[in-house]
């Protein structure tokens, strides 16, 4: 059962990272406008964070040292301090989106007014993470987005041509549309690898003080916990090619995608995709605002950490009550949340090589890792990555512009 | 401390965390002070800590200085214990006035229930 438990740091770190707002709204459009034919790009994406994962986990158990470590001792001050206010920004951007997803569905729920709900979604998150520990975030988050496997369970339900599916899975260029299928390409891979992710996972392998004993473990998390999030992925993105693309819907809310459990299953699976889509968004704002406040202590050299009692860490503390003070600001100026995580994952994109190069470079330094450097699979990966992370990274916000956003 | 063979004080130590005797998290290493260069001797005399060091490292790090308060702090060399994927010091943060920064910090969370 401790074993179970354990993976909750992964699930914690997939859903959260994997299936927050623009991933639930990215897969569902990129379904509803492509069918299956974007399948195989999360195949792509999930190989990518299960590889950087893995390598970060490995580093932060073998050495304490987490990834914006890291980063400023690779970049050196001036390079790190341009990858820290980029990284920040974009930190920021996506919290303040999923705040604002957490109040759209608790919109949906009670049909009370959005903004008074912004100010209960903010002041919840507050409370849970100043009182409850870090595992028991982990768990209550974690698991709660596990309701999201209630789109599986309609997907089966809808009757799929199964046939297609499978194609979907082999790589393609599609017929119509190149460059608007590029950009969605590029955005699910930039939403599956998105740096918050390693941020975060990272700094909870040393906040759950793993050892190189645990490497098992942490292989473990990588695998079972973005492997699921990559099958939330697919569920989501078959359901709306079954479903939205024959009706010739374009899902621009986040109770579009909820209405992709309702039709097969009636309204216990919109209650449940509701619940699964408020923990996982709710998951995201958790990892999101913490890695900000990760990022800052240790590009500062602060103490950190959710071990440590507020006290202990008060610049830490801080820092996440300002992340999440000024989330609320922007959100509730009324910008839209869904645009908002759009952008910030494209933005987060161009981020991605000053995040992975550094990582790659420090699994292999042996003063620092001894024993436990990458081997070659690991090495073959990583480099292999690291070239798609270039190419998407300079081709991102070019495609955002040419594609206005994905529109045409 | 224990002296390890070979050291790249860039790679190595520059940039690294700094932990003291009671295992606190402290700073990091901003930046080095060598003495000998003129001599053709270099020895790192001292590990330089706090924003105004930043100035000499780029051009963003005049930038970062220019937002952040605090004094430099030196800390001589001898007081380093260890050197592994952080920089280990043998005395506490207090006593070597590192980590001040966080004492501040610590009376605006203090006041809040169950910190």
């Amino acid at each position: 059962m401790s074993k179970i438990f354990q993976i909750a740091l992964g699930i914690l770190a997939a859903i959260g990272g994997f299936v927050d707002i623009g991933d639930l709204v990215f897969n569902t459009e990129a379904g509803a406008k492509f069918g299956y034919e974007l399948l195989w790009v999360v195949v792509v994406g999930v190989v990518g964070i299960i590889v950087y994962s893995e390598m970060c986990g490995r580093v932060a158990a073998v050495s304490k040292r987490p990834v914006f470590d890291a980063i400023r001792e690779r970049l050196g001050f001036g390079v790190g301090f341009g990858a820290l206010v980029s990284s920040q920004i974009v930190n920021l951007m996506t919290l303040a989106a999923e705040v604002g997803g957490m109040a759209l569905v608790l919109q949906l729920l009670s049909a009370l007014p959005y903004r008074p709900l912004i100010v209960v979604a903010v002041v919840g998150i507050a409370v849970v993470t100043w009182l409850a520990p870090f595992e028991w975030i982990e768990r209550i988050f974690g698991y709660g987005g596990l309701c999201l496997l209630v789109f599986a369970v309609g997907v089966i339900k809808l009757h799929p041509d199964w046939g297609s599916v499978g194609h979907g899975f082999v790589p393609q260029m599609s017929a119509s549309g190149h460059l608007v299928y590029a950009y969605f390409a590029v955005g699910l891979l930039g939403a599956a690898m998105t740096p918050y992710e390693v941020y975060f996972y990272s700094s909870g392998v040393v906040e759950e003080s793993w050892t190189p004993k645990d490497l098992g473990l942490n292989r473990a998390n990588v695998i079972i916990g973005y492997g699921l999030g990559g099958f939330l992925s697919f569920a989501l993105m078959i359901t709306a090619g079954a479903l939205f693309l024959p009706q010739g819907i374009e899902p621009q809310f986040v109770g579009t995608v909820a209405l992709g459990a309702q039709v097969p299953l009636g309204a216990i699976g919109l209650l449940l995709a509701l619940l699964g889509i408020f923990f996982a968004v709710g998951g995201a704002a958790i990892d999101t605002c913490f890695s900000g406040a990760y990022n800052f202590a240790q590009f500062f050299g602060w103490e950190w950490g959710k071990y440590r009692r507020p006290s202990g860490a008060p610049r830490f503390t801080i820092a996440w009550i300002v992340l999440l003070a000024l989330a609320l600001v922007v959100i509730m100026s009324g910008i839209d949340p869904v645009m908002l995580t759009e952008y910030a994952v494209i933005f987060s994109v161009v981020a991605l090589p000053l995040t992975y190069i550094p990582i790659l470079l420090v699994a292999n330094d042996r003063t620092y890792m001894g024993r436990y450097v990458n081997g070659r699979l690991a090495n073959t990966f990583g480099l292999l990555y690291l070239v798609i992370i270039v190419v998407v990274a300079l081709t991102a916000i070019p495609l955002m512009i040419v594609t206005n956003q994905g529109q045409g | 401390m224990r002296s390890p063979t070979e050291l790249d004080l860039g790679v190595g130590v520059l940039d690294h965390q700094l932990v003291d005797s009671e295992g606190r998290r402290c700073g990091n290493v901003d930046d080095l002070e060598l003495k000998g260069i003129d001599e053709g001797f270099p020895r790192v005399v001292a590990i330089l800590v706090g924003p105004p060091v930043w100035r000499g490292r780029g051009r963003l790090g005049r930038l970062a200085a220019a937002f952040a308060r605090g004094q430099t702090v030196r800390v001589p060399w001898e007081e380093v214990e260890t050197i592994d994927s952080a920089v280990r010091l043998k005395k506490t943060a207090r006593e070597l006035r590192l980590g001040r920064g966080d004492d501040r910090a610590r009376r605006w969370v203090e006041w809040i229930p169950g910190s």
